[in-house]
């Protein structure tokens, strides 16, 4: 029990001492003041890139061990805070935020490595970059840390600003400046979709909690069906979270973002953009799940994971058959994101069957999923920029002969694209594997049909990272060798070697996921006017 | 340590090395890999040799009598338990025989690396070919489905590579197509290995507090709690298997059984290969280079059979009752369609893959009467063509390493012009052709009296086995007829000064042969006291659960 009512049993916000709230929430501080250490540095040592990318580095790993010491203060239970109302507070912090923010810093880390590599010698803004990185991190940290509608949007704002910016950060990049561009106006207009939605819902409900939201939907649904407007705010929401995780048929800034952007952005983006999406998805999920009661649970709860199911059926399988005919590796790469997205929101549809002893196999699959699939794509794209960098192209053809020109990059480039792909012996199927047991747990109708999809769409999406595969090791126009730098052999290879790791030894990744998803908070749902049922554990569910 | 393992690892260890030794040693390390795994592998026989002779005090009296078990907790998690759990019995134990001499055999094949036509790469083909033999060892020694799933996934990248890459000119084409199906094939396993899991825990949980007690087991106490993904215990547990066969239980309104046996099937079938989904043997044969196409045809196209008998059969056995016609007939399908198109090829090459379409369609065919002689007789007919079949591979190979091309007509006289390459190939053909004497033979007639054995159990056994014996005419008039083309006649002017089979040929050739004619003329001796004690338990738990479950 202690999992779920854990709010209960906080004091009221006077008892407990500032201070320790805010060390709770110590690693979005650090990257507010990572950001400014790089806005002061330029003063004091000039703009040197290699200056600010320290700065950025002693940030980044500042934040890493205040990621470590919260994950510790929460691993048995969360906290919300920064409100006088311990059921509605503006931030919460538990073992999934804490994961998340884990895997955020790491990724980080990865790209500014990827950015040291490549970038460093010849970048004439560092700071901007850099600011603008690290920004759209901590509206990320944000976004997987509440569940309040205003909350929400300023840390889904601050994500995407940024975003938006960094992709078309190359002022004399046309392209860059195309992709930046169609990305502003379709996330201007979700986000405007959204906020349209969620003044709507205040209007209804007249709370801005997701769980009071949560509670009144369920209250309406079992007195006879939601009024209209309420279903108009949802849907206008979630249209918000699709276009975050790039779900069909909000996918469209993805490829041409993807393609426009810089590598490393690429990279940054194609990952903990979406994962922050997700996590985001699955904590409202949670909220509503703990919110259900009683007899109408299975049919509240039904319709809204075959919602999640069809919708992630439909991102895979137009993520895999776009794929097919591209050109550009980054585009082909953004396509495949897509269809991971779709594979990931799959876990997040397992939720119809909240789990009785605290861990949630969807949350689990999720969040290894995420850890593995950073590797893959951090791996993938991090050898695109590489040949990108060599020969000034990321087109198919600059790949042609690369296990002979440089089997350094060939050889983990093929371990990871077969790991994206999702077959043994990279780590990439036990992500999948992961994802099919959270499935066949449901033991529904549901389940086996995601199961059946997942496993088709594992077959479409051979085709095309073969034909990467085939460019690399089949094909030879006899171009000269590629020297890559050791930095970046490096980095890839480590990724490569990781995936083989993580398939050997799958019970820690495992172990490790279960662990953060346990104890994850759920707010209890505050009384509404409505006669809504009052809040219930999870367990009583079922 | 585990001899399984040390055998199925063997070869990656050979890879690890492959990488590192420098260049002109690398062939000789890969030699010594197979032959050492091959070695090892002989010491398998010590558990028939070792005083117990008799079949039950090796095989047990009831399926699951294993040897050389090992097996150890892999991935576990609150309830889901991996391991990594290898063993063999008679099912197993032949075809990691063959495979580890098949293996050796195609190392050897491979010697002549330098003379290939794409002979770049070197270290990079020997390190995918002992990685291919790690993944196929695997499969035939896993008796955890997880594992074994593993395993089957292992072999397709190396494989690909190595018809893609050292292939012929259509190579890209041929390895994309393998890869595509093989996938195909796997994905419908991967549905498989979780619905049975969640329905064994399902069926588990449903037996109450105290578990469900394991048959083969017993004697360790081993109640099962959770689902299990142990190949023998999905088999003999008659909690799981009472669900399983139960016509109540059904998966997305199908019954249950029925439905996973075809999933598991369709994997396997694409496999073995059998019509309709054979189109990918001829193209990767004719594509593959010699070695390859050896290991193809001796040891990949086993892995169907072997899935056969150790999923389908012993776990969905009313599966099996209930496809038997359609399994039928697509085994006789398989045979006629095979030998006609290999009567059609000119291709030397591409006639040898239809011939082992027409071949793996009698292990199909046995299989489906569920008979004694029928089981028996697809085992044989496995063994034996994991003999016959890479024989005929590398005779095709060691002319085209001459010629430079496979056409049937434009050869003749070959037998003149290199006498001990023409007898080998007399007796390699013959022995797939299926002479009496031969190994081929007792394959094919086992499975044909199988059938007729079952004419009390199907009304449609009689006219199957009389359509499938025609098949034996078929293959008879493709075979003489390209011996004929090939070997007999005058000797032409462009072969006339063509030296025979060298010192190494004839290494690789002879083993062969010897076995084809040993398998023929003592075939209790060489493969039934090793098999026969296995599938007939296979075959009494199949026939013993149907008889529950009418």
């Amino acid at each position: 029990m202690s999992n779920v009512n854990f709010l209960a049993q906080v004091s009221p916000w006077a008892e407990i001492q500032i201070g320790e709230q805010l060390s709770l929430f110590s690693p979005m501080l650090a990257l507010v003041c990572t950001m400014l250490a790089i806005v002061v540095c330029p003063m004091i040592f000039g703009r040197g890139a290699r200056v600010t990318g320290a700065v950025a580095c002693l940030g980044i790993i500042a934040t890493l061990i205040l990621v470590l010491r919260t994950a510790g203060a929460v691993a048995d239970g969360g906290l919300s805070g920064l409100s006088t109302d311990p059921g509605a507070g503006l931030l919460l912090v538990d073992n999934l935020s804490v994961c998340f923010q884990l895997i955020l810093v790491a990724f980080l880390a990865g790209v500014t490595w990827l950015w040291w590599i490549g970038r460093a010698e010849n970048e004439r803004n560092a700071p901007e970059f850099f600011i603008l990185l690290i920004g759209s991190a901590l509206g990320m940290a944000l976004m997987v840390s509440t569940s309040n509608l205003l909350m929400i949007v300023v840390a889904m704002e601050t994500a995407s600003l940024p975003c938006y910016a960094i992709v078309g950060f190359d002022k004399r990049s046309k392209v860059g400046a195309e992709a930046s561009l169609k990305y502003v106006v379709f996330g201007a207009m979700c986000a405007a979709t959204m906020l349209y939605g969620m003044s709507l819902l205040y209007g209804v409900v007249g709370s801005l909690n997701v769980s009071t939201i949560a509670a009144y939907t369920v209250g309406q649904l079992s007195a006879g069906g939601p009024s209209l407007v309420l279903v108009l705010g949802l849907i206008c929401f979630f249209i918000g979270i699709a276009f975050k995780i790039s779900a069909v048929p909000f996918h469209f800034w993805c490829p041409d973002a993807f393609e426009g952007a810089r590598t490393e952005v690429t990279t940054w983006l194609s990952v903990v953009s979406k994962a922050a999406g997700l996590v985001l998805l699955t904590r409202l999920a949670l909220v509503f799940c703990s919110a259900v009661t009683g007899p109408q649970a299975m049919s509240v709860l039904s319709p809204l994971a075959w919602t999640i199911g069809i919708i992630a059926t439909v991102t895979c399988t137009v993520g895999n058959f776009s794929a097919y005919r591209q050109t550009s590796v980054k585009r082909l790469l953004a396509f495949s994101s897509i269809a991971h997205a779709g594979y990931m929101l799959m876990a997040v549809a397992v939720f119809v069957h909240p789990d009785v002893p605290g861990t949630h196999l969807g949350v689990t699959a999720l969040l290894a999923y995420v850890v593995i699939y950073m590797f893959m794509n951090l791996g993938a794209f991090g050898i695109t920029a590489l040949v990108e960098w060599e020969t000034g192209s990321d087109k198919l053809a600059s790949f042609s002969g690369l296990m002979r020109r440089a089997p350094g990059l060939a050889i983990p480039m093929i371990i990871c694209l077969v790991s994206l792909v999702g077959l043994p012996p990279f780590a990439g199927f036990i992500g999948k594997w992961w994802i099919l047991v959270a499935l066949g747990s449901l033991d529904s109708t549901l389940g086996w049909f995601l199961i059946v999809v997942l496993a088709v769409n594992t077959l479409i999406s051979l085709y095309f990272y073969m034909r990467v595969v085939v460019q690399m090791t089949l094909r030879d126009e006899r171009e000269p060798v590629l020297r890559a730098p050791v930095g970046g052999l490096v980095l890839v290879n480590v990724c490569a070697v990781a995936l083989l790791v993580l398939l050997f030894w799958a019970a820690p990744l495992k172990d490790m996921t279960d662990r953060f998803s346990q104890h994850l908070l759920r707010l209890p749902v505050a009384q509404v006017t409505f006669e809504a049922p009052p809040a219930t554990p999870v367990e009583e569910v079922h | 340590m585990n001899i399984l393992t040390l055998i199925v690892f063997l070869p990656t260890l050979g890879a690890l090395a492959c990488l590192v030794v420098p260049k002109r040693y690398v062939r000789g390390v890969a030699v010594a890999a197979c032959l050492a795994t091959f070695l090892v592998s002989l010491l398998l026989f010590r558990t028939f040799f070792g005083g117990a002779a008799d079949s039950e005090a090796v095989f047990g009296s009831s399926y699951g009598t294993l040897q050389e078990v090992f097996r150890t907790p892999w991935i576990t998690s609150e309830k889901l338990a991996i391991e990594y759990f290898v063993g063999i019995d008679g099912l197993g134990f032949p075809l990691v025989i063959l495979t580890t001499l098949v293996g050796l055999l195609a190392c050897l094949a491979s010697w002549n690396f330098e003379t290939w036509k794409i002979a770049k790469g070197i270290r990079g083909y020997f390190v995918l070919f002992l990685l291919l033999e790690t993944g196929m060892l695997g499969v035939f020694v896993s008796l955890d489905f997880f594992l074994f799933y593993i395993f089957w996934e292992v072999m397709l990248l190396p494989m690909y590579f190595l018809i893609g890459v050292w292939g012929g000119p259509r190579r890209e084409y041929a390895a994309i197509k393998f890869f595509l199906f093989t996938l195909a094939g796997s994905v419908l396993m991967l549905v498989a290995l979780v619905v049975m899991y969640f329905y064994s825990d399902a069926a588990i949980q449903s037996a109450g507090p105290d578990g469900a007690p394991s048959a083969y087991r017993a004697a360790e106490g081993f109640v099962v709690q959770h689902g299990t993904f142990d190949l023998i215990e999905l088999a003999t547990n008659p909690t799981i298997q009472n669900y399983f066969a139960s016509s109540s239980t059904t998966f997305l309104g199908l019954r249950f059984a029925p439905v996973m046996f075809m999933f598991l099937f369709i994997g396997f079938a694409i496999k073995l290969p059998s019509v309709p989904v054979h189109t990918w043997l001829p193209d990767a044969h004719v594509e593959a280079p010699t070695p390859i196409s050896m290991i193809l045809a001796g040891v990949l196209l086993k892995m169907g059979g072997y899935g056969f008998l150790r999923l389908c059969y012993p776990i969905f056995p009313t599966g099996a009752d209930f496809w038997a016609f359609f399994l039928a007939i697509v085994g006789v399908v398989s045979i006629i369609y095979g030998a006609l198109c290999a009567m059609a090829q000119t291709d030397f090459k591409k006639l040898v893959a239809y011939s082992s379409v027409s071949h793996m369609g009698y292990v199909l065919l046995g299989l489906a009467v569920m008979t004694e002689a029928g089981f028996q007789g697809a085992m044989f007919q496995m063994i034996a063509h994991g003999i016959s079949s890479p024989m005929c591979f590398f005779l095709v190979g060691v002319i085209y390493e001459r010629a430079h091309h496979r056409e049937i007509n434009r050869f003749g006289g070959l037998w003149i012009t290199m006498p001990k390459y023409g007898t080998m190939a007399t007796i390699g053909f013959f022995a797939s052709l299926g002479l009496p004497g031969l190994c081929g033979f007792i394959g094919e007639v086992w499975v044909l009296l199988g059938v007729f054995q079952a004419g009390g159990k199907f009304a449609w056994a009689y006219p199957v086995a009389i359509v499938a014996a025609f098949g034996v005419v078929l293959t008879a008039g493709y075979i003489l007829w390209l011996i004929r083309r090939v070997y007999l006649g005058r000797e032409r002017e462009q072969y006339v000064d063509y030296p025979d089979a060298t010192g190494r040929e004839t290494l690789i050739l002879v083993p062969m042969a010897v076995l084809a004619i040993a398998l023929g003329v003592l075939p209790s001796q060489t493969v039934f006291n090793f098999t026969n004690g296995t599938l007939d338990l296979v075959l009494s738990h199949v026939t013993h659960v149907i008889g529950l479950f009418p």
